[in-house]
């Protein structure tokens, strides 16, 4: 006994080192973030605190482009606003009643707006964290847009911040669909260019053009249906003999996030519960 | 001696801080990431306990890898940097010489042990980093240059910084 330990006191160095690889390998092989624990990572105190801070003295930087982009963007929904009113009128004087159902799509959805505190596009593996929480309403597997398209998608909450997997992360695959047709596939991101992403399992016999517009195809509770996400730019690969795989310019500028919004959606327990089979 | 202890401490903190803060998103040529927090490491005074090597290395990488969502990347490759980094300065310095001066730096090892001690550290470093990072996205090309480049801004980095901050 005074042997064995003796043998742990000399080679304790090894056995601390063991120790020590062993819970890096521990955290490391953790692969999916959707099973992390608040504590390590950026949504936790300390970091979303010292991010915070920073945030707040270095926001000023980019409002110029943020200005444009959304005084352009602004301009874009002004002109639909009146081209819908004038439908809405037009359509209520052909109905003759006093109000219209709610398009379904955009109906049952809420958005919270939130600041980004912490991005990233340069490592194989982006998140973001941003300044809601719990007490804001936010929970884990919320779609999250900016006004110019798809960010990525709620993964940890604590009490007043979140992190979210950023759409510039192989583990988020979005589903996607040219506008105007409804075949559907995959949005991945191949760890390449921050501007760039693939669009997989496309079915071969699908005709599109370069300069299409990709839009969400509804087919998760995350997003509705038809929020843009990118354009298509450039020659296919086509790996498989069944399936195309297109090059997607995204049109989400994720060097310049700076405020996003998430979106709730009210239907999401009924929808999830029918997905696990437990509804009745 | 608490002197010293509070001096590494206030060192940790300003490593730490800078790297989240300021160098992680630094990004040369699309390849090259400073990582400036390895000259924690360095700096620790040869004298000190392997094991106390080894916790402060994977304190370290700890706290970085809290701030950068890379859960356990940083703190394996600081616990590996810790251990080979004595052999590595017995490598280059001769035994009896740092009796002076328990601290490396350019005075206590001499400029030109000191840049091949820290080029050495640095290297090892980024090379164990961006190849764990790596594990399940392999292309041998880039990870290549994402080291080289890695460790040449930082070595570079790392060195004046040093030259500002140690007593000759």
């Amino acid at each position: 006994m005074r042997n064995l330990l003796n043998f742990f006191i000399r080679y304790s160095t090894w056995f601390v080192f063991v120790f020590y690889v062993v819970l890096s390998c521990v955290l490391l092989f953790q692969k999916n973030p959707y099973q992390h624990h608040v504590y390590l990572t950026s949504a936790n105190t300390v970091a979303s605190g010292v991010y915070d801070v920073t945030s707040n003295i270095t926001g000023y930087i980019n409002l110029r482009d943020i200005n444009e982009d959304l005084q352009r963007r602004n301009a874009m929904l002004e002109s639909e606003v009146i081209a819908l009113r004038n439908r809405n009128r037009q359509l209520r004087q052909s109905i003759m009643q006093d109000s219209l159902r709610q398009l379904d799509s955009i109906g049952g959805f809420e958005f919270i707006i939130a600041s980004v505190i912490n991005n990233s596009v340069i490592k194989p593996y982006n998140y973001i964290t941003i300044d809601k929480g719990k007490a804001d309403g936010l929970a884990p597997e919320m779609g999250v847009m900016d006004q110019n398209g798809v960010v990525g998608v709620v993964n940890v909450v604590s009490d007043h911040h979140a992190r979210i997997i950023s759409l510039l992360n192989p583990h988020f695959r979005l589903s996607c669909k040219l506008r105007g047709n409804d075949a559907f596939g995959s949005l991945v991101w191949d760890g390449k260019k921050p501007t760039e992403a693939l669009l997989e399992e496309l079915p071969k016999q699908v005709k599109f053009r370069h300069g299409d517009t990709i839009i969400t195809s509804g087919y998760s509770a995350m997003f509705p249906e038809g929020i843009p996400v990118g354009i298509i730019d450039g020659s296919t690969r086509g790996e498989d003999d069944n399936f195309n795989t297109l090059r997607i310019k995204l049109l989400t500028d994720f060097t310049t996030l700076s405020t996003v919004k998430v979106i709730s959606n009210r239907d999401i327990v009924d929808i999830r519960q029918a997905e696990a089979g437990t509804a009745n | 001696m608490t002197k010293e202890i509070i001096r590494f401490f206030i060192l940790f903190v300003i490593l730490v801080l800078s790297q989240v803060v300021v160098f992680n998103h630094f990004c040369l040529f699309g390849v090259a990431i400073p990582l400036v927090f390895v000259y924690f490491i360095i700096k620790l005074p040869i004298t000190l306990g392997t094991n106390w090597v080894l916790t402060f290395s994977f304190l370290l990488g700890l706290a970085i890898d809290l701030f950068s969502n890379t859960q356990g990347m940083n703190a394996l490759a600081c616990t590996l940097t810790g251990i080979i980094r004595l052999p590595v300065l017995r490598l280059y310095a001769p035994r009896q010489d740092d009796i002076t001066n328990p601290v490396p730096s350019v005075g206590s090892l001499g400029a030109v042990v000191f840049m091949k001690y820290a080029a050495t550290i640095i290297t090892l470093y980024c090379l164990l980093f961006f190849v764990i990072e790596a594990f399940a996205f392999f292309d041998i090309m880039r990870l290549l240059m994402r080291a080289a480049g890695s460790a040449l801004l930082t070595f570079v980095i790392i060195i004046a910084f040093d030259g500002f901050t140690s007593r000759r």
